[in-house]
């Protein structure tokens, strides 16, 4: 273990030179994540690096806009009203807020500060949804949202997300995950894949990447487990410029109607900065 | 002015100068439309009617030395001329700013303390730029800065939301382990005091978690007696630690050691920590400053309790190992899970260093007196 040098004399210390708020104004000018490195540089960094002035402006700009729009009910508008910039920029990066009345979570990617949503399973469009006998909606507690669904068993899978390109922070690529599990009865999935896509705007441009969900052994795996417990699998990516595209559309779909499929539980479609997590 | 001053300046140019003085007590006479262009020197003559002659010139900040007072000068003038195309000034600020770190941050601090915050953006984007993208070592390299972030230091609090009543007791623990090792340090730096440097305090810590939500959750009775009984017994233990630690006595060490290896049995069977295993540490190694905090306020459940045992018994063991990642995000249940298959092999260099093989536990009479017992049980 290391003495602790009493003072540092060096002179050419910066420390010694620059003031803390000078250390955090630079620190401010970099990054989320070259902050929270420099932390581990020498004391002075580590205080410097907690200043409100270095992560409110990490924070988007429009970030108490979106919060005012969540949930009233939702304890977390009481606890971010009340928090420092700093605490509300960690905080979102571990808790996303429910907005939009139950339909969508908003977050924040730790490393850049950039904006993350995910689309409730109530805001995408399922065929067949709305029709009891084959899909199911109900409460999960390992869920954010109020609602998941369920699959009982359908022909025609069709589940669709949109997001706007105007909320999301510009000049990032972002990635599409639909984000499900499976229940102890699930059928279909190993033996048909299915159809992943993602677009922007118009364009119909997008690749389509096709999968197996529930790959049987000698097949790849394409999907992962999140850190809340749920499956996840890329549906594609796209690129925001300036946010003047438009919508973003992801979807996931097994539409040759001979198979039939069961047991898919949804939770929604995650949209997060590429290479985040 | 005197004749002397009369004579530098030209006569057909007639410019006023003003007067400045470094820390240093070097005087020099600037042309006032440089000058001005400080809004701290502009303060000075407009609010304070200072500068205008050699006895009253204005005393710049300790910050500005001579060397960067020129600069600054030199920045002011070039920017000062109105006609200048931004072209023109991107230019001239690319340039100037070529400089070594050191007087970039000189001459951040200087330029702040003047108040000039053109420049202070200029320096300091240009600062930001050298550090993006960098190791901390690479930076404690490119500033010359020491590497004096001690182990527990590294123990970065983890960045807490407030909701989360594990992080600011973790927090709390790190704090703790820190004025701990802050502590121990005073004393002679023997490897062995290492050993047991780590091991009292996963018991204090331990014994701390316990002592303090003996109250708030009043679950088990036994918790509080034992925290009264630690403040009656504080002398006592204090002493009897001093003792130890001069008669470099190792059993000790290894007592701490097997009553956490209870901890990771009693964990791995699942159970909420033991009464006994608590018994066990607080009377033996209490610290006079565990019951410091005053802001206990958490209620915190037995498994939640346990998890955190389990983090920080393996936290504080490996503290010295402890690879430092960029951004100490760990979880408390992957900490459980590898202090458990870490376990074995750190139980095997603390035994082998041991007088003695078997490792003893210590339990409470009925008395409150210790008595040392054999554990057959061993890892």
């Amino acid at each position: 273990m290391r003495n602790r040098k009493a003072i540092n004399t060096n002179n050419e210390d910066i420390t010694n030179i620059l003031p803390e708020e000078c250390i955090s104004y630079i620190l401010s000018l970099t990054s989320p994540a070259d902050v929270c490195r420099s932390k581990l540089v020498s004391p002075v960094f580590r205080s410097a690096a907690d200043s409100d002035t270095i992560w409110g402006k990490f924070l988007p700009s429009d970030c108490y806009d979106i919060i005012s729009n969540a949930s009233s009910s939702s304890s977390s508008k009481l606890l971010t009203s009340s928090m420092s910039k700093t605490q509300l920029y960690f905080h979102l990066c571990k808790n996303p807020i429910i907005i939009d009345n139950g339909t969508m979570s908003f977050g924040l990617d730790k490393a850049t500060g950039k904006k993350c949503y995910m689309l409730g399973a109530r805001r995408l469009s399922i065929s067949w949804a709305n029709t009891p006998r084959y899909w199911r909606w109900k409460r999960v507690p390992e869920s954010r949202f109020s609602e998941v669904a369920e699959l009982k068993e359908v022909w025609w899978l069709d589940v669709k997300g949109t997001i706007e390109t105007k909320i999301l922070s510009p000049n990032t690529t972002y990635v599409a995950y639909l984000v499900y599990k499976f229940s102890s009865s699930r059928y279909g999935f190993e033996k048909k894949p299915v159809d992943l896509h993602v677009e922007l705007g118009e364009s119909d441009a997008g690749r389509t990447f096709r999968i197996f969900l529930d790959p049987s052994a000698n097949i790849p795996q394409f999907s992962r487990e999140r850190e809340d417990g749920w499956m996840e699998v890329k549906l594609g990516e796209f690129f925001n410029e300036h946010g003047d595209d438009g919508k973003a559309t992801c979807s996931l779909r097994e539409v040759d109607n001979y198979t039939p499929k069961k047991g898919l539980i949804i939770e929604g479609i995650d949209i997060r900065p590429k290479d985040s997590r | 002015m005197s004749e002397v001053d009369m004579a530098v300046i030209k006569p057909e140019m007639m410019k006023s100068y003003i007067w400045l003085h470094t820390a240093d007590g070097s005087i020099q006479q600037v042309e006032q439309e440089v000058a001005m262009f400080c809004p701290m020197i502009c303060h000075e003559v407009i609010q304070k009617g200072m500068g205008s002659s050699k006895n009253y010139a204005i005393s710049l900040p300790q910050r500005v030395n001579p060397a960067m007072l020129s600069l600054i000068l030199d920045y002011c003038r070039f920017h000062q001329v109105p006609g200048r195309s931004n072209k023109e000034r991107k230019s001239f600020d690319e340039k100037f700013i070529r400089m070594d770190t050191k007087r970039l941050c000189e001459l951040t601090s200087a330029a702040d303390s003047l108040q000039l915050k053109p420049l202070v953006d200029l320096t300091s984007r240009a600062l930001a730029r050298i550090i993006e993208g960098k190791s901390p070592e690479e930076i404690r390299e490119i500033f010359h800065l020491p590497d004096d972030l001690t182990e527990e230091e590294k123990l970065e609090p983890l960045k807490n939301t407030t909701d989360d009543p594990r992080i600011r007791l973790l927090n709390r623990l790190y704090a703790k382990k820190r004025k701990e090792l802050k502590e121990r340090q005073k004393l002679k730096n023997i490897e062995v005091e290492e050993e047991r440097v780590d091991d009292r305090s996963v018991d204090d810590l331990l014994s701390f978690i316990n002592g303090d939500n003996g109250d708030s959750k009043g679950i088990k009775n036994s918790k509080s007696k034992k925290k009264n009984r630690r403040r009656k017994d504080q002398q006592k233990n204090t002493s009897a630690n001093e003792a130890i630690k001069n008669h470099n006595k190792e059993p000790n060490g290894l007592n701490q050691v097997c009553c956490s290896a209870e901890v990771g049995q009693t964990v791995r069977a699942g159970v909420g920590a033991t009464s006994n295993l608590h018994d066990v540490e607080d009377d033996i190694f209490d610290n006079k400053n565990e019951l410091d905090d005053g802001d206990i306020d958490d209620e915190i459940d037995p498994a939640l309790k346990e998890k955190i045992d389990r983090y920080c018994s393996y936290e504080l063991r490996k503290s010295s190992k402890l690879t430092v990642s960029n951004e100490v995000t760990m979880e408390v249940e992957d900490f459980a899970r590898r202090l458990n298959s870490d376990w074995p092999e750190r139980m095997q260099e603390i035994l082998s260093f041991g007088h003695e093989r078997k490792p003893v536990h210590f339990s409470l009479n009925g008395n409150g007196s210790l008595r040392r017992y054999a554990n057959s049980e061993q890892r």
